[in-house]
C-alpha cells in the first residue's frame, strides 16, 4: 500500500519522460523553419517584439537568414522523403504532406489522397521487404488511416463514379494490398475502404442501367450485375473501361 | 517591394517569439500526450501536429492569452481525434499476431513492472480529468487556480477533483498490488 506522499513522489519520477533532443530540434525546424544560422551568425539576430525595434539591424540579415533556413528546410525535408513509419525523420515527412494537403482543393482530394495511400502502401511493402516487424503495426495503422481518407474523399465528391481514371487508380491500389497482404501473410483490414468499392461499384451499374448502351456493352454491364451479386464488387470496378469506352 | 521587409521582420518576430514557446512547452506536452497515448511515435506525431496548428494560430493572433493553454488545448483535442479514428479504423486482424512480437522484451518487461510503468499505465487508465488535474499539478507543477483555468472549474472543484483523482489512483495501485501478491 502506498501513501501518498510516496505516490506524488512517484507521480513526480514521470517528468523524467522528455522527448529526444534530435527530434525536438527536428521538429522545431520543420515547424517554424528555423534554423542554427540565427545563432550560427549573431549580427544576424533579430529584435524580439518585446524589444520593440530598439535595436538597429540591417536588412540584409533576415534575408540571409530567411536563405540560410530555406536551405536546411529543404535538405530536411528531401532526407525525410525516404523515411518510412517509426523512423526518426518519418514525423517531418509527414509534416510536409500535412501542410501540402491544406491547398488540395475539394475536387483533388480523392486523387491527392490516393497518391498518399499508395504512399503508405509503398512504406508497408519497403518495411516488410526489409523485415523490420517492429515498424510494421504503426505503418499497418498508417496505410489504414490513408484508406480511410480515401474512402471519405470518394463519399464527398459528385460524379465520381465515372471518373475512369480515379477507378483504375482504386483498383491499381487494391491490387497491390493484395500482392502485400500474401507477403505478409495477413489480412489489411480497410472496412470502410471496402465500403466504398461496393457503394461505387453500385453506382456505377445504375448509372449505366439508364443508358442506352451497344450490345457489346449491354453484355459487360450483366458481367458487372452478376459480379456484384457474388459481391465482387473490385471485379466490377475492374471492367469500367470495357463500358466506358 | 516597400512592404516586403516589414513583413518579413513581423514573422521573424513571431517565430522567435513562439519559439521560445515551444522551448518552454515541448517537454511538456510531449509529456501530456505521451501519457495518454503510451506510444513514442504517436506522441511525437500528435506533438507535432499540435505545434504545427499552434503556429498556424499564432501567427494570425499573436496576442494569445496563454499559449501554454491553448497548445494543451490543441493537444487534448487531438488525443480525443486520434482515439475516435483508432476506433473507427480497426487496427488488424488476430492472423498479424505472429508478426508482432507479444511478449515484451526484457527491457521492456522491467518498465512495465517497475513501480514507475505501473504509475504510468494507471494513470493513462483514469478518465481524462483525473489525469489532466494529475499532469498539471504534480508533473508540471502548475499551481491550483492555474490549474482551474486550463479545466474550465473553480479552484474549490478543481481542488475536489485533484484529492479524487489521486485516490482513484491510489486505489488502483493497491488493488494490482493486492493481485501481484
Amino acid at each position: 500500500m502506498v501513501t501518498e506522499k510516496e505516490l506524488i513522489s512517484k507521480l513526480k519520477e514521470l517528468r523524467q519522460i522528455k522527448p529526444e533532443k534530435e527530434w525536438v530540434s527536428l521538429a522545431k525546424t520543420s515547424i517554424l523553419g528555423e534554423t542554427p544560422g540565427f545563432y550560427l551568425f549573431p549580427f544576424l539576430k533579430l529584435p524580439s517584439a518585446s524589444e520593440g525595434g530598439r535595436r538597429k539591424f540591417t536588412f540584409f540579415a533576415p534575408a540571409l537568414a530567411g536563405l540560410v533556413s530555406v536551405l536546411i528546410f529543404f535538405g530536411v525535408f528531401a532526407f525525410s522523403q525516404n523515411a518510412v513509419p517509426g523512423d526518426f525523420l518519418y514525423s517531418v515527412k509527414k509534416i510536409k504532406e500535412r501542410s501540402q494537403s491544406f491547398f488540395v482543393s475539394e475536387q483533388e482530394r480523392p486523387q491527392a489522397s490516393l497518391e498518399s495511400a499508395q504512399k503508405r502502401l509503398k512504406e508497408l511493402t519497403k518495411i516488410a521487404e526489409t523485415n523490420q516487424g517492429k515498424k510494421l503495426p504503426q505503418a499497418i495503422n498508417e496505410f489504414q488511416a490513408s484508406a480511410s481518407e480515401v474512402a471519405k474523399s470518394f463519399s464527398k465528391t459528385e460524379g465520381i463514379g465515372s471518373n475512369s481514371e480515379a477507378i483504375k487508380k482504386i483498383v491499381e491500389l487494391d491490387k497491390n494490398k493484395q500482392i502485400l497482404e500474401q507477403t505478409l501473410a495477413t489480412k489489411i483490414e480497410t472496412e470502410e475502404l471496402d465500403n466504398t468499392y461496393k457503394n461505387l461499384a453500385e453506382y456505377l451499374i445504375s448509372d449505366f442501367g439508364t443508358r442506352t448502351l451497344t450490345e457489346d456493352k449491354e453484355e459487360v454491364l450483366s458481367q458487372m450485375k452478376e459480379l456484384a451479386k457474388q459481391e465482387k464488387y473490385l471485379e466490377v470496378l475492374e471492367l469500367l473501361p470495357l463500358i466506358n469506352e | 517591394m516597400s512592404y516586403f521587409f516589414p513583413i518579413i521582420i513581423i514573422m521573424a518576430n513571431y517565430r522567435k517569439e513562439f519559439s521560445k514557446i515551444y522551448d518552454q512547452c515541448i517537454n511538456k506536452i510531449y509529456r501530456f500526450i505521451f501519457l495518454k497515448v503510451s506510444s513514442e511515435e504517436i506522441a511525437q506525431d500528435l506533438c507535432s501536429e499540435t505545434f504545427l496548428k499552434g503556429w498556424e494560430a499564432y501567427k494570425n493572433n499573436p496576442k494569445i492569452k496563454n499559449p501554454s493553454a491553448f497548445l494543451y488545448r490543441i493537444a487534448r483535442n487531438l488525443v480525443i481525434d486520434y482515439y475516435r479514428a483508432k476506433g473507427r479504423t480497426q487496427f488488424v486482424s488476430p492472423e498479424v499476431v505472429p508478426i508482432i512480437d507479444p511478449n515484451p522484451g526484457l527491457e521492456e518487461k522491467a518498465v512495465l513492472n517497475s513501480d514507475l510503468g505501473q504509475v504510468k499505465a494507471v494513470l493513462a487508465d483514469l478518465k481524462e480529468d483525473y489525469q489532466n488535474v494529475i499532469v498539471w499539478h504534480y508533473l508540471d507543477d502548475l499551481p491550483i487556480p492555474k490549474v482551474a483555468e486550463m479545466m474550465d472549474k473553480t479552484e474549490e472543484t478543481t481542488r475536489v477533483t485533484l484529492h479524487r483523482a489521486l485516490k482513484a489512483l491510489k486505489e488502483e495501485l493497491d488493488k494490482r498490488e493486492v493481485k501481484e501478491v
